[in-house]
Parts: C-alpha cells; structure tokens; sequence
C-alpha cells in the first residue's frame, strides 16, 4: 500500500533517527510505501488550541488537503502530529460546518474529504501484518518495555486498546524480543509540559522508567519523539530524581525492527541515542554462536490480545 | 447512561455553556484524579475533579486562575476512564482558552504556547532553538545555564537543526493566520 508520508517537525530534528529507521524498514518491507506530502506544515501540536479554537483544524486541514490531492491516506510517526492530525480529519468529516470554516482560511488548496490518519505502529501491524515482517536476527535476549506513551491510543488515537494496547508488544514478539508485561506502557511523560514545567514532567518520566526497570526490561520501545527525548535525553537526571540505575536504552520500535530485519546499522541511526544500545546489543543479539545459553528464561508466556477470551 | 457529547470546537463565546453541560454530569467519583499523573506528581494546585466541582459551584474566578488548567499535560487518561463520558481534557482545553478570553493573567504555559505558534506562523514548521531561546528569555533567562550541558549533548548528537526549515508554503501559512484573525475580527463585531 502507498501513504501520504507527513514527517513532522521533530523528524529532521531531535528524531531524526525515528524518520530514518521508519523510511528505511518501509523500503524493506516494500507493502508500506511512504510518499513525502510535498511541502507540508506543522500541525501545531498541543499549543494550537490554545492559541486559536480553529487553528488545529486549518493546519491540519492544509496537510490533509494535499494529501486528499495525492489520493492517499496518511502515515504521521509522532504522536501529537498523528492524534491532532487523526482528530481533525474526522472532526472535518463529521462537521460541515467547521469544514467550511477552515476552507476559508486555506489558500490554494481546498479540503473535499479528510484522509485517513494512521500511525505507522498501526500500519505495521495491520495492514502489513506481522507474519509479513522478514526477521533474520530475532532480537533474543531483548527485554522490551512497550511504552505506547499517552497519544497514540487514546480517544483521538484509537487503533488499540487505551488501557492496555497490544500492538507493539505483539510486534516485539514478532521480532524475537520478549515484551515485559508492566503497568506504565500510556502514562503519560509529560512531553507536553517539560519546557515550562520541568521537574513535574521528570517525575513523571522517573516513575515511567522505574516501573520499566523494575518489571525486567532491558530495553524500552516508544513511537513518540517527545516520550523518546524525554527518557532518552534526560535520563541522568531521571535516575538522580529516583536515585537509582537505569541504564536503561530508548529506541523507536522502528529500530527495533530494522536491527531484526537485518538493515544496514547506519540507516538506523542507533549512534544518536544517548543511552548507548551498543553494550546491550553486543551481549544479546550479535553474540556469536546461533543459541542462547540453554539455562535461559522458559520462553515469555504469549499476551492476550485485547478483548480475546480466556483459554 | 447519559453521554456527554463530543466537542469538536469551541468559539469562546460559547465555551462556558459547553463546559457547563459536560461538567453538570459529573457525580465527584474522582476517577479522574486517581488517573491524572500531573496531579500525582503535584503538578496541580487543584485536582481534576475538584476543578469539576469548582464549576459546578460556579467558583469561575478560581478555576481560570488556577495552575491546573495550565499544567494539564493533555494525556486524556482522566477522558478515558470517567465513568460518565466527560471529555475532561477537552474542558481543560477550553477552560485555557476561556482564562484567556476573559484576561486572566497569563501564565508560563502560554508564553510557550504563543511562542510555538509564532514560530509556526512564520516559517511554517517548528525551529526548536529559538522556542528555547524566545520561551527562556521571556521567562527566566538565569535558565540559559541549566540548559547548556544538554544543549551540547543535542548538538554532539546532531539532535538540533542549526537553521530553521523554509518551507515554499510558507505565505499560504502566513495567509491562514492573517484570515483565522479576520474571522476572528468579524465573530466580534457580531456578524
Ligand atoms: S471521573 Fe468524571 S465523573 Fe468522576 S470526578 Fe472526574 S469528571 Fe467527575
Ligand atoms: S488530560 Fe490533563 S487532567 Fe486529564 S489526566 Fe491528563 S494531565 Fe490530568
């Protein structure tokens, strides 16, 4: 399938790691086909409401409409462009009115119907399918906290489960890793409230990586460039906050799949983590020799996808 | 059950009503508080569900005064689980908004909410360095040196972008903010 491609501002920036292991993996995968939104815009993130009730919607209305001109949906990787984004498209569909409102501001293009906004989690997982993902290095030894963060599956969000998502878990299985099951996978981190109220958005982070530590991770899985600079960036101070070792490396689960599909290291972008992968990495998945030691853990008990029933 | 109703859009004129039907059906269970981790990491001078209460009470001046409506980090944990359907944060939003309206002093939330728009007015995408340099300056510039060992981390990490993206949309943008202000303008004057 082709999609409308809607990078978002922190992609050439603080993620530029995310944009470049996402774009990477969809070339492999050759069913996720990413087509640049020529000349896009910001979507304004959380500031745009409050600046403006209507501004959320024409900005967003801008990037929609051109997609609507390519004929594609949208993929957007960072989770406020995909929730602001996601939300204007059906507030656009379901309300004339307001639709009118934001044509009239636009200038140069004009928005018919909204596109479809997704999440490139969500596309991996449904409609490239996980069986569809070529694993040539299973990620052994991995211990994967899936931290959906707030965004990607709450109301506006809404392709898993709010409570307790299973897509990336289902994913990181997928991929050889095995998902810790732990409360935090979409508390929130504060991304939104970290440049005017720091030590609030830190605490917020800290109990995120504790409650990660302490339920056997080694590693953390994000889609969100604000949740991955937080826990990534900051992380000396989260652990001077808690007083306690995290050491703990945050990668987009778009590098998690490209190390298990075996891409070339450098599309991946794995130097820009400040927690270094590379020690964790050596000792689990480029560890010679084809097995892992045989006195390792009896295999992860599957997860339970949501709503399925007990066996 | 009754279900409140889904607010897209809010003209200020109309926020207060909105926000009134929406928290008349809230019955004080406090699911919202056990939920909100700002509140839990005390970021809130009131709690989600007191600010609930405090409309209910028509206690205006203290609700758009307070640090809670600013401090929300918008996660919409507190949205999914109230038992009654409320759109907490979508209120939280308007209630932003309405503080505004009515000329409540403008708290740090917003110098960095103007500053970031601002910024996307003019050059059509975001350019971190100067949200940070703008946002400090009008703050707390005495920041400036807290902010140096992680901005150099940044820079060694080629995380910061050095000039800002031009994009060629960009006097479409400026276009749509000029005709959201004349829109604006009008609502005013009462057409
Ligand atoms: S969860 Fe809903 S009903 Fe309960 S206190 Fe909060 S707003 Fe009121
Ligand atoms: S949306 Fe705001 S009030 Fe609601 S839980 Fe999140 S931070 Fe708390």
């Amino acid at each position: 399938m082709k999609y409308a491609y809607f990078p978002g501002c922190s992609q050439e920036s603080t993620a530029e790691e995310y944009n470049r292991s996402l774009r990477a993996v969809a070339r492999r995968l050759g069913t996720m086909e990413l087509e640049p939104i020529p000349d896009w815009n910001c979507c304004g993130a959380t500031p745009a409401a409050t600046v403006h009730p209507l501004l959320l919607y024409a900005l967003a209305a801008r990037n929609l409409a051109i997609a609507e001109e390519m004929g594609l949906d949208v993929v957007a990787p960072c989770a406020a462009c995909y929730k602001n984004m996601n939300k204007a498209s059906h507030a656009l569909n379901d309300d004339p009115e307001l639709l009118d409102r934001v044509n009239a501001t636009l200038n140069g293009h004009r928005l018919r119907h909204a596109p479809k906004v997704r999440h490139p989690l969500d596309v991996v997982v449904h409609d490239v399918g996980l069986d569809n993902v070529p694993v040539s290095r299973p990620l052994r030894g991995l211990k994967v906290a899936s931290y959906y963060g707030c965004l990607i599956t709450r109301p506006e969000g809404g392709f898993d489960d709010p409570e307790r998502p299973q897509s990336m878990d289902r994913l990181m299985e997928a991929l050889g890793a095995e998902p810790v099951d732990w409360p935090y996978k979409t508390r929130c981190c504060g991304g939104a409230i970290y440049m005017t109220t720091e030590e609030i958005s830190f605490r917020m982070s800290a109990d995120i990586l504790a409650y990660a530590k302490a339920a056997g991770a080694n590693v953390v899985a994000v889609g969100c460039p604000f949740c991955q600079l937080l826990l990534d960036l900051y992380q000396d101070r989260l652990e001077a906050l808690k007083n306690m070792t995290f050491n703990l490396p945050v990668l987009f689960f778009t590098q998690l799949m490209g190390l298990a599909m075996g891409l070339d290291r450098s599309e991946l972008g794995l130097e820009k983590l400040v927690v270094s992968p590379f020690a964790l990495l050596a000792e689990t998945i480029d560890r010679p020799g084809e097995e892992m030691p045989k006195k390792s853990r009896p295999p992860a008990p599957k997860l339970k996808r949501w709503g399925e029933a007990e066996q | 059950m009754a279900e409140a109703r889904t607010v897209h859009l809010v003209q200020t004129a109309v926020a207060m009503g909105l926000i009134e039907e929406q928290v008349s059906l809230c019955y004080q269970c406090g699911t919202c508080t056990g939920a909100c981790p700002v509140a839990a990491a005390g970021g809130m001078d009131y709690t989600p569900r007191a600010i609930m209460r405090m409309i209910q009470a028509g206690l205006e001046e203290e609700v758009l005064s307070s640090q809670t409506i600013w401090t929300c980090a918008s996660c919409y944990l507190c949205t999914v689980r109230c038992p009654r359907g409320i759109q907490i944060t979508e209120v939280m939003t308007q209630l932003r908004n309405l503080a505004l309206a009515k000329g409540y002093k403008a708290r740090k939330g917003q110098v960095y909410n103007q500053g970031f728009i601002d910024i996307v007015r003019r050059h059509g995408r975001m350019y971190e360095p100067e949200l940070v340099v703008r946002y400090h300056l009008l703050t707390n510039p005495l920041n400036f040196i807290g902010l140096a060992p992680v901005g150099l981390k940044m820079i060694a990490k080629r995380k910061l972008r050095l000039l800002p993206d031009h994009p060629p949309g960009r006097p479409e943008i400026r276009r749509l903010f000029e005709r959201l202000k004349e829109s604006e303008r009008r609502k005013e004057q009462g057409e």
